[in-house]
C-alpha cells in the first residue's frame, strides 16, 4: 500500500474511471481528474499529487508539450504518460522532458503496476 | 479484471464519440478546410480505439484504429478531405454505431465490419499517389503543443460526450413524481399524527429521518422540474418589438435574470400575465416618441424585466419609463363605474388605487373577451399569481412610468396557508392573499340593509360571511367574537366572517381535474395530516 496521491489526466471519463479503479485497489488516492490541458494547469495551482498520470493525445493540447508547463509549477511531480500511441519518437521526446515512464493503453492492473514500481513506489 | 462493470461508461461515452465524429464530418463537408477540426475528429477516432481496445473488443477497436489511420493521413496532408473519403468515414462511424448497440444489447455477434476495413486501409482519394507506407503505420503526432487561447475551445466541441450523462424525462413522469412526493409528505403528517397516540411507541427519531429524507427527497424533485425564466421570456423581444412598431413606439426591451431558474409549472402560469403586462406597458404606458420628447424625455423609452432570486421566491420587476398612473383619475374611474363610493376612493391608500386595475371589469376591453373560463386581464394575472402562493403589486410614478412586481414561490405545490372552517368545509387561503385576521365582537358589526360593516384602522370594512358566499349553511352561533379574515379584493379590503380559524398550515396543493376546476374560486385542493380535504380558494374571486 502506497499514500501517493495521484493525478488523472485523460478526456475519456471511461479511462480514468478505470485506470481510478486499478490505483485505488492498489492502495492509492486520486486527489483530482482533469480532460484537458486547461483543466489540468487550472487544478494543478490547488493540489500536490506525487504522480500523475497524463494521456497524450488530449481535446485542447499535446502532453508532451504539457511537460514542460506541468514542471514548471510542479517541479518534484512525477510523470507517467500514457497513450495508445507507441510512436518511439515521441515517447523519447516525453521522457527526455522529464516524464519517468510510458504505459500503452490499453490499461491493465499489471502494466500500472510495472509504472509504479519504476518511481520506486 | 473484469471489465463487465465499466460496459455501461464504454457505451455511453463511445455513443458520444460517435455523434460528435458525424457531425464534425458533415460540418467539415460543407466548410473549408479546417485542421483543427480534422485533428478533433482523429482524436474522438483514437479515443474509441483505446476504451475499445481497454473492453476487449477487437473488432471495433480494429475498425477505429483504420479511421484513425485515415485520419492521420489527412492531416498530414497525404490525401485531402474529399467527398468519397467523408462516405467512408461516414459508413465507418455508423458500422461503430451499430457495433456500439450490439454491445448495449448485450449480442455478441457484431456487424462485420472487414470489408469496411480493408476499404478503409486501401483507400486511395481520385488522382492522388497510392499511400507511401501500409496503412497502419502509427506516424501520427497529434495537437501541435497547447494551442493559444482562443483556439483552446473550438466551437465544433461544444458537444461534449458528458452530454451523454443526462436524459430526457416526460413533463408528465415529473408531475408523477411530484405528485408521489406530495403523497409522502401528507403520509408522513398522518403517520406524526398517529404517533401522538403511541406513546412509548419511539417514533420520534424515524419520524424525524423520514422528515429529513422526504425535504431532500423534495428538493431534487423540484430541482429537476426547474426551467430558465429565459423559456418564457425569449418570445417577450418579438412581442415588444411587434407591438411597438404597430404603434409607432421606440421602445428598448431588457430582460435581466434571464437564467434564473424557476418550476416549470409556475412559468407556464405567469407567461400569459407577464405578455398582459407587457402589452399594457406598450399599449397604455409607453408614449409615442413625439409625446416624450414634449415632456422632456427621450424619445426611446424602455422596457425591462428584472428577475432576482430571494431565497425561496424569485421577483420578477417588468418597469416601463412610460406615462406612469395618476393615483386619484384610478379612484375616479372606479367612482364612475360604481365600483367605490366616493368615501371609500377618497379612503383608497396609494397601493390600493393601483390594485384597482386589478379589479374585474374595471377595464372594459377586459370584460368583454374570456378564455378558457378564465377572465383575461389584470384581474386574470392577479388570480394566477396569487393561486401560486405568489403577491402583485404595482408602484407608479406620473409621467415617470409604472412596475409592475411579481414575487413568487420558485417551486408551486407546497403552500403556506391559512386553514380556516366554512361549515362541514375546511377552506385554504394562501397565507400572501391574506391582509390580518381578527375576531369581531357582534357589537362592532355594523348592519347597513342587507350589508354589514365594520371598522378597522378607522376605515368601514364590508364584511361577507363566508357560508353564504359558498352555499353552505350557516354554522350555529357560536357566541360573541365572529372570526375574520380580512383580504384585499380589487383595490379593496373586505373582511370574511370564518366558522373557525384553524391556523397556518404547510399544504401541498393538487390541481383540480374537470369538472371541479371550472369552480370559481376554486384553485386547487389538499389533505391535511388528519386526513382532512381542503380546500384551496381565491378569495378575491368569490366576491
Amino acid at each position: 500500500m502506497s499514500n501517493a496521491t495521484v493525478m488523472i489526466v485523460d478526456d475519456a471519463l471511461f479511462m480514468r474511471t478505470i485506470l481510478g479503479t486499478i490505483l485505488k485497489d492498489k492502495g492509492y488516492t486520486v486527489v483530482v481528474e482533469a480532460a484537458s490541458g486547461i483543466e489540468t494547469m487550472k487544478k494543478l495551482h490547488d493540489c500536490n499529487p506525487d504522480i500523475i498520470f497524463l494521456d497524450i493525445i488530449l481535446p485542447d493540447a499535446n502532453g508532451i508539450e504539457l511537460l514542460d508547463s506541468i514542471f514548471k509549477i510542479k517541479p518534484q511531480a512525477k510523470v507517467i504518460l500514457c497513450s495508445a500511441i507507441g510512436q518511439e519518437s515521441i515517447i523519447k521526446k516525453g521522457l527526455d522532458l522529464g516524464a519517468r515512464y510510458y504505459v500503452q493503453k490499453p490499461f491493465s492492473p499489471e502494466k500500472i503496476a510495472e509504472a509504479l514500481e519504476s518511481l520506486g513506489e | 479484471m473484469d471489465m463487465s462493470q465499466y460496459r455501461d461508461l464504454f457505451v455511453s461515452e463511445s455513443k458520444g464519440h460517435i455523434q460528435v465524429f458525424n457531425e464534425l464530418i458533415v460540418r467539415l463537408e460543407d466548410n473549408a478546410p479546417d485542421t483543427a477540426a480534422v485533428d478533433e475528429l482523429f482524436r474522438h477516432a483514437h479515443s474509441l480505439k483505446g476504451m475499445a481496445a481497454t473492453m476487449q473488443y477487437q473488432a471495433v477497436a480494429d475498425l477505429a484504429h483504420r479511421m484513425e489511420d485515415l485520419l492521420s493521413r489527412v492531416r498530414s496532408k497525404e490525401i485531402d478531405f474529399v467527398a468519397s473519403l467523408a462516405d467512408l468515414l461516414l459508413e465507418g462511424s455508423d458500422t461503430l454505431a451499430a457495433m456500439v448497440s450490439a454491445i448495449e444489447a448485450d449480442d455478441d455477434r457484431l456487424p462485420d465490419s472487414t470489408g469496411l476495413v480493408d476499404r478503409l486501409a486501401g483507400f486511395r482519394a481520385a488522382g492522388s499517389p497510392p499511400p507511401q507506407q501500409p496503412a497502419g503505420g502509427f506516424d501520427a503526432e497529434p495537437g501541435a503543443g497547447v494551442r493559444d487561447q482562443g483556439a483552446m475551445v473550438p466551437d465544433h466541441q461544444t458537444l461534449h460526450p458528458d452530454s451523454f450523462k443526462s436524459v430526457r424525462v416526460k413533463i408528465e413522469t415529473l408531475d408523477r413524481l411530484v405528485n408521489i412526493t406530495g403523497e409522502l409528505i401528507t403520509t408522513r403528517y398522518r403517520l406524526a399524527d398517529r404517533a401522538l397516540h403511541c406513546e412509548g411507541a419511539q417514533l420520534d427519531e424515524p419520524l424525524n429521518r423520514l422528515s429529513t429524507l422526504l425535504r431532500e427527497l423534495r428538493d431534487e424533485v423540484f430541482q429537476a422540474r426547474m426551467l430558465p425564466f429565459s423559456f418564457v421570456a425569449d418570445r417577450f423581444p418579438r412581442l415588444v418589438r411587434d407591438l411597438s412598431r404597430k404603434q409607432g413606439k421606440e421602445i428598448l426591451f431588457q430582460v435581466e435574470g434571464k437564467a434564473i431558474e424557476l418550476d416549470r409549472g409556475i412559468l407556464e402560469e405567469i407567461s400569459e400575465p407577464l405578455v398582459h403586462i407587457l402589452r399594457n406597458a406598450v399599449d397604455h404606458g409607453m408614449e409615442t416618441p413625439e409625446q416624450r420628447i414634449a415632456a422632456g424625455k427621450p424619445g426611446l423609452g424602455t422596457i425591462r424585466i428584472v428577475v432576482t432570486r430571494d431565497k425561496d421566491y424569485v421577483n420578477i420587476v417588468v418597469a416601463d419609463d412610460g406615462r406612469g398612473m395618476d393615483p386619484g383619475r384610478l379612484a375616479d374611474k372606479a367612482v364612475e363605474k360604481g365600483m367605490l363610493s366616493r368615501e371609500q376612493a377618497n379612503a383608497l391608500t396609494r397601493h390600493e388605487a393601483f390594485m384597482l386595475v386589478c379589479a374585474p371589469g374595471f377595464s372594459t376591453a377586459e370584460t368583454v373577451s374570456v378564455i378558457s373560463g378564465r377572465g383575461v386581464g389584470m384581474d386574470a394575472a392577479r388570480v394566477a399569481v396569487q393561486a401560486l402562493g405568489g403577491v402583485l403589486a404595482i408602484e407608479s410614478d406620473t409621467g415617470r412610468g409604472s412596475r409592475f412586481l411579481l414575487r413568487l414561490p420558485i417551486s408551486v405545490s407546497i403552500i403556506h396557508a391559512l386553514l380556516v372552517e366554512c361549515g362541514p368545509l375546511t377552506i385554504g387561503f394562501p397565507v400572501n392573499a391574506i391582509k390580518r385576521t381578527t375576531e369581531l365582537r357582534n357589537g362592532e358589526i355594523a348592519g347597513d340593509g342587507g350589508d354589514s360593516f365594520f371598522s378597522l384602522d378607522g376605515r368601514q370594512v364590508p364584511l361577507r360571511s363566508l357560508s353564504r358566499l359558498l352555499g353552505q349553511p350557516s354554522a350555529p352561533d357560536a357566541g360573541d367574537l365572529v372570526p375574520t379574515v380580512v383580504i384585499e379584493a380589487g383595490g379593496m379590503m373586505v373582511g370574511l366572517a370564518v366558522d373557525r380559524l384553524l391556523g397556518q398550515r404547510e399544504i401541498f396543493v393538487k390541481p383540480l381535474g374537470i369538472p371541479l376546476n371550472r369552480i370559481k374560486g376554486l384553485t386547487g385542493g389538499a389533505i391535511t395530516g388528519d386526513g382532512r380535504i381542503v380546500y384551496v380558494m381565491d378569495a378575491g374571486a368569490l366576491l
